[in-house]
């Protein structure tokens, strides 16, 4: 391609970085829409909420240039001889027409094959807008807490307004112009905002002008919070302590924080909620509503997402500028890899479980303080009022079936935390690989549904569901068995590997193998009389902390010595 | 003298283009190597096979007799590295960095350090992600050195520092470790820094060694003489051993190898005469190897 001016070799450059993005979320929205069409006509609203989906996330692969930090992404072209509003206004449009592209195609396809009215070209543009309006957010400050927050208030109260509009003239043809007027002018306050704010990062903002880096902002201060020296006795505490200093402690730290702030908001709600529902102003649809009360029960669950998605990356991955790498300076010190990949884990699994723990209890103690009929609202059940019935089924077990709950709880988390690191590394190293065998075996799942359903509405939706439920099951167990086999031989043989590790890793296994046995017969599953297709999907989870403690080293050798 | 480094035939692709071909490269102990070639020479690639960062696909590393992919810690426990991009974890104090360093190695010469520190007038208290990309490079550098490694091996190492610290302190800090006995093998395409440093010389050029020997005898193995012919002549004269050619019409500056008599003779068959011969500079044997003026000779 040849690139005659600033302006084309610009447009280049955000093509390039986002045309994956872009055939993935074109990708999602029409297939993931018409296989829950295909499942029933009923679904339409769901396929409604996979057309916005993508696209409430923002474009991540330009975020990516930045290393997910908030700040102007493409800040290598500081140094090239174009303006700013340029350098904003170019890439904002091209993304935001790609964005309405995007929607538009998807909705159409799916409206014209399933009949159902998705707004297209409202809907389209209002998308549109929202990008534009997370981009701005994400590219004017440096701040994580500015930008989490300008991000929840747009997806919130934004996408709320726009579902109004949007619900108030089902037909296309009926959309005020007044909303495009109120859409162009969002684009174009957005446009000067940025534009002001990459100017004033260009000019001097020094953490801009440099690669941005893991340790500003939020998380450097987290890391700074709790000082501790680095133990020179061994190689194997200083690697504790960095792991815990770098990534464990920041994680930790934020779970107390939202474990304090969790009863704090429950202790005040209902006197909020009061006082809203006593305001005139405010309307409500329902008898009562459930404005601050319903914040914790619907955080928490985030919340523990949100500690697995932060103590995810134990190897400490890094990717900026399309590149994926580890550091060197880790890499070069003299640990085994199995010692080293144990550490990672274990340092992250051991903060993110504390994390979570701190923020179960802290919902534990709050559920009382917010009332059975919040719970009632969003769940239909009586939760406050039923404590008491769970903590005495609790105190019902004997201290074997307890401390069974204890290993599969506790070793689940090791379990989580190490998947998203090996996933993480086996993606860095093999992303080519990957990718293509997964995307055909979904999409043969797809076809294979979408067929059985055209075929015989009623009758075959059930028989291609287990069908595919089969197969998975026995796939995914076949999967495990064979990667455990496979990945220990060549872990042994390549020394990554060692037989101590190998042996303290089976013990593991065997340990979590009774306790998941255990808590199979506690919640009533017998395995006598029960198919082999289920026998198969109850026991495969208990190889899982052998496959991953096989497969977590291994992978760690492939990105460390690639 | 005991072999340190034992590369073997190494080649190494990375999508589609070859970085090592067929490179074999040995390092004895007390002895310091420098790296030199273009941009993509295949240095740092090669470097990163010796730490065991990248895997002999093809051909075998043996670093202290041992895989470094294979046995990391009976390989990295011995060494000593600076990276070219200087990494570091930003969030750590220097400080906080040496302590780091120091538990992986017993071996830790603290009053060394300390010595380094001083020298560079480094402030142990400030955080790496305050330091200057100079401040950097020391602070790598006394991480690399002060647990007295067997062997050093630096990427690039005058990246980033000034020429008082270039001159005075790499070079006494290289020096200091060759004498101890210990090995040092680094990279750089400042060929006046290797010529001041190295005792042996390896030449890379387009994935493979070109040239590797003792510096004095890779100086004396080739000359830059000037000649002079009767004619005028439009094109280069075709001598036997030579590398580079300048100039034009009847005077030639000429970079050859080989014995003085045998390009004598050479020059003598073509009508010519050798006004003046000199043992080559690493400068000009580099460009005569890798530069152009070889290419436009080949091509010729």
């Amino acid at each position: 391609m040849k690139m005659r001016s600033p302006s084309a070799a610009m447009l280049w450059e955000v093509w390039r970085v986002t045309r994956v993005e872009a055939a993935w979320k074109l990708a999602f929205g029409i297939v993931g829409g018409l296989a829950v069409l295909a499942l029933s006509a009923t679904f339409a609203p769901a396929a409604r909420i996979l057309l916005y989906l993508p696209h409430i996330v923002g474009w991540l692969s330009l975020a990516a240039l930045n290393g997910g930090k908030p700040g102007f992404p493409l800040y290598l072209q500081y140094t090239r001889p174009v303006r700013t509003a340029v350098m904003v206004g170019l890439p904002t449009a091209y993304l935001t027409a790609v964005t309405f592209a995007i929607y538009l195609v998807s909705a159409f396809l799916l409206r014209e094959a399933s009949g159902y009215p998705f707004s297209v070209l409202p809907a389209a543009a209002w998308i549109a807008a929202l990008t534009v309006v997370l981009g701005t957010i994400g590219s004017s400050t440096r701040s994580v807490v500015v930008l989490m927050l300008g991000w929840l208030v747009t997806l919130f109260a934004g996408g709320g307004f726009i579902g109004a509009r949007l619900d108030s003239f089902p037909k296309d043809v009926n959309y005020p112009l007044t909303d495009y007027a109120l859409i162009a002018l969002i684009g174009l306050v957005c446009f000067g905002v940025t534009v002001a704010n990459v100017a004033r990062q260009r000019c001097g903002d020094m953490q801009t002008a440099l690669p941005s880096t893991p340790s500003g902002g939020l998380w450097g201060w987290l890391i700074n919070l709790l000082r501790f020296p680095c133990p020179t006795s061994s190689a194997t505490r200083a690697q504790v302590w960095l792991d815990l200093k770098s990534s464990g402690l920041p994680v930790l730290t934020i779970g107390v924080a939202l474990a304090i702030v969790f009863p704090l908001v429950s202790a005040v709600s209902g006197r909020i909620d009061a006082a809203l529902n006593a305001d005139p102003r405010v309307s409500c649809p329902i008898k009562e509503c459930f404005w601050a009360r319903a914040t914790p029960p619907l955080f928490a669950p985030l919340s523990v997402f949100a500690m697995f998605f932060l103590g995810g990356n134990a190897f400490g991955i890094r990717r900026r500028q399309g590149r994926a790498y580890m550091r060197a300076f880790e890499v070069t010190h003299a640990h085994g890899t199995a010692q080293l990949a144990a550490l990672k884990i274990l340092v992250r699994s051991v903060c993110v479980l504390a994390a979570i723990i701190a923020i179960g209890v802290s919902a534990w103690i709050s559920v009382p303080l917010l009332g059975d009929a919040v719970f009632i609202q969003m769940w239909n059940v009586p939760l406050s009022s039923r404590l008491p019935a769970i903590n005495g089924a609790i105190a019902a077990l004997t201290w074997y079936e307890q401390l069974s709950l204890v290993v599969v709880a506790a070793v689940g988390v090791v379990i989580c935390v190490a998947a998203v690191a090996v996933f993480g590394a086996l993606r860095t190293r093999y992303s080519r690989r990957i990718v293509p065998p997964l995307l055909l075996l979904y999409g043969l799942v797809l076809l294979w549904l979408a067929v059985g359903v055209r075929v015989a509405p009623d009758a075959a939706s059930q028989f291609h569901l287990d069908v595919v439920y089969g197969a998975m099951c026995w796939i995914a167990a076949a999967a495990m068995v064979f990667t455990t086999v496979y990945v220990c031989r060549s872990g042994l043989a390549e020394h990554v590997l060692t037989i101590h590790y190998a042996s303290g890793a089976v013990a593991i296994s065997a340990a979590f193998g009774a306790a998941w046995l255990t808590v199979l017969n506690m919640a009533g599953a017998r395995l006598a009389g029960t198919s082999a297709m289920d026998v198969v999907w109850m026991l495969s989870p208990a190889l899982l902390p052998l496959t991953f403690s096989m497969l977590a080293p291994w992978s760690l050798s492939r990105i460390r010595h690639t | 003298m005991g072999q340190i480094v034992d590369v073997n035939d190494l080649s190494r692709s990375f999508v589609g283009k070859t970085a090592l071909d067929g490179v074999s490269f040995h390092a004895a102990a007390g002895r310091v190597y420098g790296l030199v070639g273009a941009n993509g020479a295949g240095k740092t690639t090669l470097l990163k096979h010796l730490l065991g960062l990248l895997r002999a696909t093809t051909g075998s590393v043996r670093v202290f007799g041992l895989d470094p992919v294979r046995d990391p810690v009976g390989v990295l426990s011995r060494i000593g590295y600076l990276s070219e991009e200087r990494e570091l974890p930003e969030w750590m104090r220097v400080d906080e960095l040496m302590d780091y360093t120091r538990a992986f190695h017993p071996t830790w010469d603290a009053s060394y350090a300390r010595e380094l520190f001083e020298s560079f007038a480094l402030d142990p208290s400030k955080k790496v992600k305050e330091l200057s990309k100079g401040m950097r490079a020391q602070a790598g550098l006394i991480a690399a050195v002060a647990h007295r490694p067997e062997l050093l091996i630096l990427d690039e190492p005058s990246s980033g520092l000034d020429a008082i610290v270039r001159r005075d302190i790499l070079d006494a800090i290289v020096r200091t470790v060759a004498d101890d006995g210990r090995t040092v093998i680094f990279s750089s395409h400042l060929l006046d820094e290797v010529e001041r440093m190295s005792d042996n010389v390896t030449l890379m050029h387009q994935g493979r060694v070109t040239l590797s020997g003792a510096l004095d005898d890779v100086r004396r193995g080739y000359q830059r003489s000037r000649v002079r012919f009767v004619e005028q002549l439009d094109q280069p004269p075709l001598l036997d051993t030579a590398l580079a050619m300048e100039g034009g019409g009847r005077t030639w500056s000429v970079v050859h190898s080989g014995s003085l008599e045998q390009f004598h003779h050479s020059v003598l068959a073509l009508g010519g005469e050798v006004v003046e011969s000199r043992d080559a500079t690493l400068e000009e044997i580099f460009l005569a190897r890798a530069g152009r003026n070889r290419q436009q000779m080949e091509v010729a």
